[in-house]
């Protein structure tokens, strides 16, 4: 055995302190002690893991995550805000929505006559270009922000836009059931009113 | 679509699950890349505790430890858009983290040698004591290699590519560290 308390570094540079410096250790105090601390540095270290509660601490970093970095982003909303308040202003104008139809509680089994149903599928058309305005003001920043909120307004729309869809075809299978339009013109509303809500929202948030 | 009984089921605005597309490395890469923040969440939980726990053994305090977690995540969120994809995402996020500390380590190093210790509310054991108040007196890149090695359990290869420098040069500052740690550790006897 040639080990000597020069090889000791060497040694300690190993994952496993070799056969030799163990044997070695039995009889060299100094180097006997320097083993002991180097492991028992390396066993307590684990123990330093410092692990507190931080319930805020996610909620924090998220709120700074959502502040967009932009700097014309005030006289952009102020344009989309002018959009969708004149999109709501002519909405009202036309009055294209027949209001009894969507409030009044029409049976399923109900029909149309064909001269209301024109009516109808007029104010729709309408109604619809309207929305698709309204869509086109909020896209933007519903298409671009990456918050849960944005993410889940989106769900809502694309939720809506498939029954709407669903719904469309059952219509045109049944264009005089006024109870399939009804209930049609209640989705289109829930469409706007979640439009209106994320325009709001985004407002506030800017 | 059920119509039959004239009221419709409208969609409300609940929380999301997290989607199976974050359980895989490419998912939520992709994600990130998105600025999705729900994935950013996913990589808070998966690496927060660690990284606040290094940062508090470089900041000495919990509330700066936080603040260094924070800005960590900012800078992920600001330049998600650069990575390329050499490294693991955690690597990279631990890679911001390791200069946030680094940054912060410099800013604080004053004040640093006297709050070290009476920052704890408690007084822990003296040994946890002593091997924190000498850790802190490492320099940087042997701290962050102890702290990465020996207290969070990280493989030299990942705190190779974490500190940018072959898996040899972590070894020897692993070394390097615990003999300094050791002199001086044999010095307060």
């Amino acid at each position: 055995m040639n080990f000597k308390c020069t090889d000791l570094d060497e040694a300690l540079r190993a994952p496993e302190l070799p056969e030799d410096a163990v044997i070695h250790a039995q009889t060299c105090d100094p180097c006997r002690k320097q083993i002991e601390l180097w492991s028992s540095i390396s066993d307590f270290a684990p123990q330093l893991h410092e692990e507190w509660s931080s319930p805020a601490l996610w909620n924090r970093i998220e709120c700074r995550l959502e502040v967009p970095p932009r700097n014309t982003g005030s006289t952009a909303w102020r344009v989309v805000l002018a959009a969708a308040a004149s999109l709501l202003m002519a909405v009202g104008v036309y009055c294209f929505w027949p209001t009894p139809l969507v409030t009044s509680s029409i049976e399923p089994g109900a029909f149309l006559t064909a001269q209301t149903l024109k009516e109808v599928q007029s104010a729709e058309t309408t109604y619809v270009q309207a929305i698709e305005k309204l869509s086109a003001a909020a896209g933007p920043t519903l298409k671009n922000s990456s918050t849960p909120l944005a993410a889940m307004y989106r769900e809502k729309l694309s939720l809506l836009d498939s029954a709407i869809a669903d719904l469309k075809a059952g219509v045109a299978g049944n264009r005089y059931n006024a109870y399939l339009q009804m209930q049609l013109a209640t989705l289109y509303q829930e469409k706007q009113k979640t439009l209106e809500e994320w325009l709001e929202n985004a407002k506030h948030n800017n | 679509m059920d119509t039959s009984d004239g009221a419709l089921e409208l969609p409300t605005l609940q929380p999301m699950n997290e989607p199976s597309s974050y359980s895989t490395e490419a998912g939520l890469v992709a994600a990130c890349r998105r600025q999705d923040v729900r994935a950013f969440e996913v990589l808070y939980k998966n690496h927060g505790s660690q990284l606040k726990s290094v940062a508090y053994h470089i900041t000495c305090n919990h509330q700066d430890a936080e603040d260094a977690v924070q800005e960590t995540f900012l800078r992920a969120f600001r330049a998600i858009r650069e990575f390329r994809g050499q490294s693991t995402l955690k690597t990279w996020l631990w890679r911001i983290a390791a200069n946030v500390c680094f940054d912060m380590s410099r800013k604080r190093k004053t004040e640093t040698e006297f709050t070290a210790i009476h920052d704890r509310g408690t007084s822990g054991p003296a040994q946890r004591l002593a091997l924190e108040s000498v850790i802190r007196r490492l320099s940087h890149n042997h701290r962050m290699v102890f702290l990465l090695f020996a207290v969070e359990g990280m493989k030299h290869s990942e705190i190779a590519a974490i500190l940018n420098v072959p898996e040899g040069t972590s070894k020897s500052w692993l070394f390097e560290a615990k003999k300094e740690l050791q002199r001086m550790l044999e010095s307060q006897r």
